[in-house]
């Protein structure tokens, strides 16, 4: 790659992290087997997957998954010293088409919808420190009445992850203490996708953990304990979403470097309602057909305190990607979420379509349609469609 | 390294796993709604998770000054915000919010159900307490 575009890449990135806004930490699922690895951990930092990538996985991201170029920080400009791995995420974000609703809903819009900085640090060859931070996001326009507290861009610091790590070697037993989303379930870039957002895994959702397990060639347990950040906390350090403590333990099964299964729990308690979750993820890789299929399925059984009841909910995802040439992976997905499995009017469906185009090491351009729908026994209840697209490039 | 080819049986079962997924998918229950009409389920089961979102009615954003993240919070913004008249759905302006055609109708992401907007309705119209 010449030294110009190098330094012209490397200075849109920097400026466009001066710009941007936080996210979270991204993964693709879809590229567990398809890409030729089958341990998410191969190509990330942490031992289940997400954010910050290895020097294995920006070399996957240059010869493997994008059309060519050089994955390595900066382009290959300057490599870090071998005890710290940098990296960022930016993305930019077009909705072109909208009518999901909100009399604020951004339509033929523009917002950056995420800039993330990663470090980690490594001390000696068991022990590593791993820091994140961004800025927080707001995808709509200004509101008088939130003003006061977004005043500065101090106010929109965030930090999802941050956490240190004992892991001797990449299989084996690993210990971390921290912030981040304890592994379950399948971890999509998109947070809006039903089995995260209504499992506990919605966007900044993440909680302090304390976590650990195993990784070996074919298999992987995960066992989390986890709490929400403390209230006295700054806005910074606090997530979003409902407050629960609890534990969750994932258990994954690969089979001949072409399909996964796993098992899945998670029990959380608030101070008014508690959680309890139970489901599966697949994956089945066809080599012949370069396609990838993927699920998960989650039953839950909420209980309300208070109100002395409670409700059995469903939510899944059932997804085909296929990779018809390198640089290229276009998918649908049917998903469902039914918060009450005794009243079919409470049943909301999604069908999406996506498509990924990486033409170069270090960018992506992704474009996402959704259309979301009741069923028939749900009366008039709303629908909703949704058309974007991103750019997202990655330092 | 060349991968011997799969088992039958293991695809067997994944086509099976993938099979009960695509099914569970269609989804089940009746057309009775025996859900309690008390603010503690309403706020657990359908505000909390599809309104108190990271840009919207979170406690960190509270667009337009309405903390929906927990029961306590959630219902007196609602009550001392007027965006609830106690024993009146059709005067309560969240109703339409809920409700509202096109652009105007809220959640702008994830719309709820006509079940869910009643239940809501029958929350308020019963008096709308803290219950």
């Amino acid at each position: 790659m010449h030294m110009r575009r190098r330094l012209l890449l490397s200075a849109l990135a920097a400026g466009l992290l001066l710009l941007g806004f936080g996210g979270r930490a991204s993964a693709y699922p879809q590229f567990q087997f398809s890409s030729g690895t089958t341990r998410c951990s191969q190509c990330h930092y942490s031992p289940a997957g997400g954010g910050l990538i290895t020097s294995w996985g920006r070399d996957e991201s240059g010869d493997t998954i994008s059309l060519g170029g050089d994955g390595a920080f900066l382009h290959g400009l300057w490599e870090p010293p071998s005890w710290v791995a940098l990296g960022a995420d930016v993305r930019l974000a077009a909705p072109l088409y909208n009518n999901t609703g909100g009399y604020e809903a951004p339509e033929w819009d523009v917002f950056p919808m995420q800039a993330d900085a990663y470090a980690r640090f490594a001390f000696g060859e068991q022990v590593s420190l791993y820091l994140e931070g961004g800025i927080r996001g707001d995808t709509r326009p200004p509101d008088p009445s939130v003003s006061g507290r977004f005043d500065t861009i101090g106010d929109r610091v965030i930090s999802n992850e941050h956490y240190l790590m004992w892991r001797p070697s990449a299989t084996g037993p690993y210990l971390r203490a921290g912030r981040f989303f304890a592994p379950f379930g399948l971890r999509f870039v998109e947070h809006i996708f039903y089995v995260q957002r209504y499992t506990g895994f919605d966007l900044y959702n993440e909680t302090y953990n304390v976590s650990g397990g195993y990784v070996a060639d074919d298999w992987e347990l995960h066992v989390s304990a986890f709490a929400p950040p403390p209230e006295s906390f700054p806005d910074a350090l606090q997530s979003v979403g409902v407050r629960e403590s609890g534990g969750a333990a994932y258990g994954e099964k690969r089979f001949n470097a072409m399909a996964m299964l796993a098992l899945q729990a998670r029990v959380g308690v608030g101070s008014e309602a508690s959680r309890y979750t139970g489901g599966a993820v697949g994956k089945l890789w066809l080599e012949p057909a370069k396609l990838l299929f993927l699920g998960e399925a989650d039953f839950t059984r909420q209980q309300v305190s208070a109100a002395s009841a409670g409700e059995n909910q469903f939510v899944s995802y059932l997804g085909a990607t296929v990779f018809p040439i390198r640089g290229l992976m276009a998918g649908v997905a049917y998903e469902r979420y039914q918060s009450d499995l005794a009243v079919a009017g409470t049943g909301l469906n999604a069908a999406d379509v996506e498509v990924n185009f990486f033409p170069w090491a270090h960018c992506e351009v992704l474009a996402f349609g959704r259309y979301q729908f009741y069923g028939p026994s749900a009366g008039d209840s709303a629908t909703g469609s949704l058309f974007m697209l991103q750019f997202h490039y990655y330092l | 390294m060349h991968n011997p080819p799969m088992p039958l049986p293991r695809l067997v079962c994944l086509a099976a796993v993938a099979a009960v997924l695509a099914l569970f998918a269609a989804g089940c229950g009746g057309a009775t709604d025996d859900r309690p009409p008390q603010w503690s389920f309403i706020s657990a089961t359908i505000t909390e998770p599809s309104c108190a979102t990271v840009n919207c009615h979170s406690a960190i954003t509270q667009r337009a000054g309405l903390d929906l993240s927990a029961r306590d919070v959630g219902y007196d913004r609602l009550i001392g915000g007027l965006y609830v008249v106690p024993g009146n759905a059709d005067q309560s302006s969240l109703v339409g919010w809920l409700t509202a055609a096109g652009p105007l109708r809220m959640p702008p992401d994830n719309p709820l159900s006509d079940d869910d907007i009643q239940l809501i309705e029958h929350w308020i119209n019963d008096g709308a307490r803290n219950n």
